[in-house]
């Protein structure tokens, strides 16, 4: 017993950290997958024709025979991709984490079956939901094991692991190829690049400050945008200059950020936790002279879910992000 | 009984023994020990602490090996022969042995029956008939049903008696078999095994501390000293205050009591 | 057990009662085992009625060619999801338990667990190797989804990972041909702190993978398939059926090196063999399910207090409880909402809290005794 326990004892502290800063499933601010391929999304006829074959964002090649009319969702941004295809009424299953959504997609999915919590999935419960698509999370928040035995059983499983927003507007294109939904998909996404434009053009020639956007801070051990991740790339975009963390474990040292000295610091983490705030920052120890504490430039972003999740509302997390880099520029 | 010309029923031949020691010199133990047991014997052995005689034993029961000379018994070498045959011919009873919790004395006793077990599950008639037998010879056919944690040191003694007697030894190896046994436990225990080698035809070679005891009870004695058999035979002939002497470093006197018998007492000035 | 013994006769015991009543025992718990697989096999977190099951082991088990009035789902979900994976924790179970009992008595030592002697430690050590190497270097990601004997790289790199580490720590403990159990402790302490800080950097160094070592190290059944049964049933009834035979000479062990030597056994052999076949059997139970915990412990030990230490009767017994005790366990923690939890986590908050109840009985026993 007492090997085990060492082993456990061991790893549950390193435990503890990774699940502080793996709480909702969304967007793993680290980069770590080679990026997706998409391949056979038809540009021009709107319909799709089946049996069609489909490479997912694992690089797996996915084959459905006919349009789908009970779809799992195991991610809450797949979920909201579906919804936002008009596809909300075939969703058979759903993960448990039911905040954050818009109130149309809460009332479509409120008495769903729900097949995955945190974690493995309920495989029963797939199942018995009869699923023609089940629509996965990559970078193992849904598990591969799960994935395999899926597939195994002769699911068509579509894993969606968009690392940036042209790859979040690929994968709704993806998805409407699979739901015979490529109109609605060609119309979500123009409308995502053109507000993204839009936020590129009011924020172009700005000074760009040192952002620092805080995932999580656990037990002296702080979580932030990994280098070359999507939430980097998300401030980039608004208009910002990411200070990041390690690719792999998105964790910073306090030294490496105090040297970094962020001009603002957007506590994406308050969103959940009401004792984050601008003045529990400012009495962090070390944290004072950051340029952001001095300048009172610490901000809370109650939309963090939104920055968080890579689905068709992301384009809204990018607004929230550029109104708050450059609070002028959206007067 | 005892002619010349029998194979004995076990030999040391010359045996020498040094235990290993690390880092440092050998201990040598054994210096070339001669010794013959036939069959039918009854032999205590003596000698000082360290002489070597728990070693001895522990050559003839096939768990030591000898550095030089050789060791037989039942006429092949101790080494030679498979482990279950030399338990079924040689029992040991230790001087120290823990007996597990848990276990009635009866299954205790029962696993004396090992080297003969012949049914992978279950035990035959036979085993069951030694077990009792094993039990009555060594008066312990009452603690049959106790744990071993109800025993005072007189009741193991018993029961460690019949764990080796269920062995259904031709030879049996007692070591210090009346340590931590009273005056009368270690008589009573005495007889007994002189009337089991009478009974069964055992051979018996008894690790003994007590002189007097063992001079009552052995007709052969032998005398370890210095690594070597000292003195070998008779009693009388062996255990005089000379031997005495030179061996243990005591004087002691040897006196004949009223009925006849002979005593050694301590002479301490 | 008093025997009346006219003189000079000798009359048998009558020991051949008891091994007719431990049979029955026995076998009233294997009938009392299937049933339990049977009705887990039953439950679970989809409803499947009570007529569809038995239909469909009836036509999948036995062959019955009865007319499908069940739905597909339904048997998919107790063929391929629910069945294997009940087989798959009571072979687990009793492969556990019955290791744990040949450890505790081969180290002398009723808290031993049949991962003390490096098990648990060499399997985590390989499982978190298969799982986190290929993130740290991509060039190791070869074999990735593969799989070899039915089971994937992270299961096959466990299997050798605990089977290797305990010829290790066996190797090391051994000194002039002997193993001594307290070298054979004090060494498998030592080995399984090294592969345990080197388990805890991997899982450091992970990254994503992070969730899916500690899983592992908490133990699961979710995993369980067709192929890694396949894998893992002939090493582990192999190992039963000649742990079962071996039960005299385990008996003998408990009397000393010394004196089971002089009975007839050899010693520094039986001590390697039963070390093998139960690491044999716990590496194929780890393989399959990972690293669960206090079965291997508390059923030995609880069984021990309850029936004794003969392992004739033991030995079996503790592959029933431990085989049973885990089906339940998993039946309880598949039924957690949202896809369950890990098995282990559900064996660790009954057996602690029991392993304490226990301790605390056997210590006010104890000084009952000595009073």
């Amino acid at each position: 017993m007492g090997s085990r326990l060492r082993v456990l004892f061991f790893s549950s502290l390193l435990a503890a950290l990774a699940v502080a800063c793996a709480a909702p499933p969304g967007i793993s601010p680290s980069a770590t997958l080679p990026s997706p391929s998409l391949a056979a999304t038809p540009s021009t006829p709107p319909e799709t024709s089946y049996p069609v074959t489909l490479t997912d964002d694992a690089g797996r090649s996915v084959t459905l025979d006919g349009e789908p009319r009970r779809i799992i969702s195991l991610a809450p941004s797949n979920t909201e991709i579906a919804c936002a295809l008009d596809a909300c009424g075939e969703l058979a299953g759903v993960p448990d984490y039911k905040v954050g959504y818009p109130n149309d997609v809460l009332a479509a999915i409120k008495d769903l079956p729900v097949v995955v919590s945190f974690g493995p999935v309920d495989r029963e419960a797939i199942v018995a939901a009869r699923p023609d698509l089940i629509l996965a999370a990559g970078n193992e928040l849904t598990p591969s094991t799960d994935i395999t035995a899926l597939a195994d059983l002769g699911y068509p499983v579509l894993v969606l692991y968009p690392e940036s927003l042209d790859e979040v507007s690929a994968d709704i294109e993806l998805v409407g190829a699979a739901l015979n939904a490529q109109a609605e998909a060609a119309q979500v996404t123009s409308d995502m690049a053109d507000r993204v434009a839009a936020v590129e053009t009011a924020v172009a020639g700005m000074d760009q400050p040192r952002t620092f956007y805080e995932v999580s801070i656990f037990e002296g051990t702080i979580y932030t945008a990994g280098e070359d991740s999507f939430l980097a790339s998300l401030i980039e975009t608004a208009g910002g200059a990411p200070i990041t963390g390690d690719a792999k474990t998105t964790a910073i040292s306090l030294e490496d950020l105090v040297t970094a000295d962020p001009q603002l610091i957007l506590l994406g983490d308050a969103a959940y936790d009401s004792t984050i705030t601008a003045k529990s920052v400012g009495k962090r120890q070390g944290w004072s002279g950051m340029a952001a504490v001095k300048d009172d430039r610490v901000l809370p972003l109650p939309e963090d879910i939104l920055i968080t999740r890579p689905g068709p509302r992301i384009v809204d997390g990018l607004e929230a992000l550029a109104r708050a880099i450059h609070p002028e520029a959206f007067e | 009984m005892t002619t010349a010309v029998a194979t004995p029923l076990a030999s040391l031949r010359d045996v020498q023994f040094s235990y290993a020691r690390h880092g440092r010199e050998p201990l040598d133990v054994l210096r070339g020990v001669d010794l013959e047991l036939q069959a039918g014997e009854l032999v205590a052995l003596l000698g000082a602490n360290g002489s070597g005689k728990t070693t001895l034993l522990r050559l003839l029961s096939g768990a030591l090996h000898a550095g030089a000379g050789a060791v037989m018994v039942a006429g092949r070498p101790v080494g030679e022969w498979p482990r279950l045959a030399l338990a079924q011919r040689v029992a040991v009873l230790p001087q120290h042995m823990e007996l597990p919790e848990g276990f009635r004395v009866a299954e205790l006793v029962a696993m004396g029956r090992a080297p003969h077990a012949r049914r992978l599950f279950g035990s035959t008639a036979e085993d069951e008939l030694a077990v009792e037998r094993a039990l009555r010879d060594a008066n312990a056919v009452d603690l049959a049903d106790r744990y071993p944690h109800e025993l005072s040191g007189g009741e193991r003694q018993r029961v460690l008696v019949a764990m080796a007697l269920a062995q259904e030894p031709q030879l049996l190896l007692l070591d210090e078999p009346t340590l931590h046994l009273d005056l009368a436990h270690q008589v009573s225990l005495l007889q007994r095994l002189r009337r089991l080698h009478a009974q069964r035809g055992l051979t018996v070679l008894a690790v003994l501390h007590d002189v007097n005891l063992a001079a009552a009870f052995a007709p052969r004695v032998v005398l370890l000293d210095g690594g070597r058999v000292a003195a070998d035979g008779a009693p009388d002939d062996v255990l005089t205050p000379e031997a005495l002497a030179q061996v243990f470093g005591v004087r002691m006197e040897a006196v004949t009591t009223e009925s006849g018998a002979r005593s050694l007492i301590l002479s301490l000035d | 057990m008093r025997t009346a013994v006219a003189a000079g006769e000798a009359r048998p015991l009558r020991m051949g009662g008891s091994v007719t009543r431990s049979l029955v025992v026995l076998g009233g718990g294997a009938v009392l085992l299937m049933a339990l697989v049977i009705a887990a096999v039953g439950v679970g977190s989809a409803d499947v009625s009570v007529g569809d099951t038995a239909a469909i082991l009836a036509h999948r088990l036995l062959g019955l060619p009865l007319p499908q009035t069940w739905p597909a789902t339904a048997e998919t979900i107790i063929f391929d999801i629910r069945l294997p994976r009940v087989l798959t924790a009571m072979l687990v179970g009793g492969g556990l338990a019955m290791a744990g009992t040949v450890f505790q008595a081969l180290l002398r030592n009723p808290l031993a667990d049949p991962y003390v002697i490096g098990t648990a430690a060499g399997a985590s050590f390989g499982a978190a190797l298969g799982i986190a190497a290929p993130l740290v270097l991509p060039a190791l990601a070869i074999g990735a989804g593969s799989s070899l004997l039915g089971l994937g790289v992270v299961q096959l790199l466990a299997f050798g990972g605990g089977l290797g580490t305990v010829l290790v720590v066996y190797a090391v403990a051994r000194s002039a041909g002997r193993v001594q159990v307290i070298t054979l402790l004090l060494t498998g302490y030592a080995v399984s702190s090294v592969l345990a800080a080197m388990v805890a950097l991997l899982m450091f160094m992970s990254g994503r993978a992070l969730g899916a070592i500690f899983g592992w190290l908490m133990g699961s059944l979710a995993n369980a398939s067709w192929p890694a049964l396949a894998f893992a049933t002939p090493l582990l009834l192999a190992s039963f059926v000649l742990l079962l035979a071996r039960w005299r000479r385990i008996n003998l062990l408990l009397l000393g090196d010394a004196q089971a030597a002089s009975l007839g056994t050899d010693v520094e052999r039986e001590k390697l063999v039963l070390t093998l076949l139960a690491t044999l059997a716990t590496s194929a139970a780890v393989a399959v399910s990972g690293t669960i915990g206090f079965v291997g412990l508390v059923v030995p030990h609880l069984l021990r207090l309850l029936i004794g230490p003969d392992h004739r009767l033991l030995l079996p017994a503790s592959l029933l409880a431990g085989a049973g005790l885990l089906v339940l366990a998993d039946l309880g923690a598949r039924l957690v909402p949202g896809g369950g939890i890990p098995v282990g986590v559900v064996t660790a908050l009954i057996g602690a809290p029991f392993f304490l109840w226990l301790l605390r009985r056997s210590r006010l026993a104890r000084v009952e005794l000595s009073a």
